[in-house]
């Protein structure tokens, strides 16, 4: 006793152990988000800006997106990479021509587009290629009398292909 | 000379491993798998823009399908052949639905005799909504998994290669009209 209570001795009673944490539990859970997370990781690098308005019909595909520029349509609004292109609300007579078949503000925005990226193309070597592809966010209740419209515009601005962004069935 | 054993080398306590490393990287990885989760999975159906010319169509030895799917408001006309010629007309079934499973099967025994063919021009001729004709172009473009498999040899290795796809280059026909 006299030992223990001497002023020699009293520094060590400070020199408590580190307290040991348990995390068992914690790397469980992190095991099951990292699973979690790589099941829903998206390796395209594609991201669209899907519109409060447009409600994306149900598909079997299982195609991963691809670049392309972005043309959003619902039954009141037509947007190119989320910019407001035409609101039918304001739309007049002189936003179609060729007998109504062509949209045009839709068109100008198109043709401004590609040429913007072919021009990037034409500065930088290293710059990606004008693909040609319009990834169309269209809402399912669309009908195709007006659907037929925006594919037509699209066809008469340049550009190849069109890519209809679905949503997956196993959701 | 018997020695009693020593009970010192028993207390020697296992080395714990050192995990601070491996659970830095792991969060790392969360935040990144965090950053680029897709929750709502998208996917794409692709289609071609007709191309319009004016070069006369080339000579073709092997008849070439043309299969055009014409949609009317009570059946779908499967047309086949240059002249198209009405190969098949599916009507709607009992609910008033376009019988897209009869169609879907219709264009498997297709499938069988023209293994190479992969496009077909798709005109809807009625103001069709949009999610239907999605529906119609999910019949067309693929297999299920319960259907049956089709197989063409590789010209170059020889081996059997399964045909992937039903008709999956999709053209919308009547754009102009």
């Amino acid at each position: 006793m006299r030992t223990l209570r001497s002023i020699r001795n009293r520094g060590k009673r400070t020199k408590l152990k580190p307290l040991d944490l348990d995390i068992t539990s914690l790397l469980d859970i992190l095991v099951i988000m990292l699973v979690f997370l790589l099941k829903s990781y998206n390796s395209s690098g594609v991201t669209f800006n899907i519109p409060k308005d447009i409600s994306l019909p149900q598909s079997a595909s299982q195609t991963i997106n691809t670049m392309g520029v972005n043309v959003q349509i619902s039954p009141t609004t037509i947007w190119v990479d989320s910019k407001v292109v035409l609101d039918t609300k304001e739309s007049t007579p002189k936003s179609y021509d060729r007998g109504g078949k062509r949209i045009l503000p839709l068109y100008d925005e198109l043709v401004a587009k590609r040429k913007m990226i072919q021009e990037v193309e034409k500065a930088s070597p290293q710059a990606k290629k004008f693909s040609g592809i319009a990834n169309l966010l269209v809402d399912k209740s669309l009908k195709y009398s007006y659907l037929k419209k925006v594919l037509y515009t699209i066809a008469e601005a340049g550009y190849s292909k069109y890519k209809f962004v679905v949503l997956g069935e196993n959701l | 000379m018997y020695r009693v054993p020593s009970r010192r080398r028993n207390d020697v306590e296992p080395e714990r491993l050192n995990l601070i490393p491996i659970l830095d990287a792991v969060f790392i990885f969360i935040f990144f798998l965090l950053m680029s989760a897709n929750f709502v999975k998208v996917y794409e159906i692709n289609s071609n823009i007709p191309i319009l010319s004016n070069v006369p169509v080339p000579k073709v030895i092997k008849k070439p399908l043309n299969l055009t799917l014409e949609i009317f408001n009570n059946r779908i006309d499967v047309l086949t052949g240059i002249p198209s010629r009405k190969a098949k007309s599916i009507s709607k079934d009992g609910s008033g639905e376009y019988d897209l499973e009869r169609l879907h099967n219709y264009l498997i025994t297709l499938k069988g005799r023209y293994l190479y063919e992969r496009t077909v021009i798709l005109e809807p001729k009625v103001d069709l909504d949009y999610e239907k004709i999605i529906g119609v172009m999910d019949a067309i473009r693929m297999f299920r998994t319960t259907d049956q498999g089709f197989y063409y040899k590789d010209k170059k290795t020889g081996a059997d290669v399964r045909v992937e796809n039903l008709f999956d280059d999709i053209v919308f026909g009547n754009i102009k009209s």
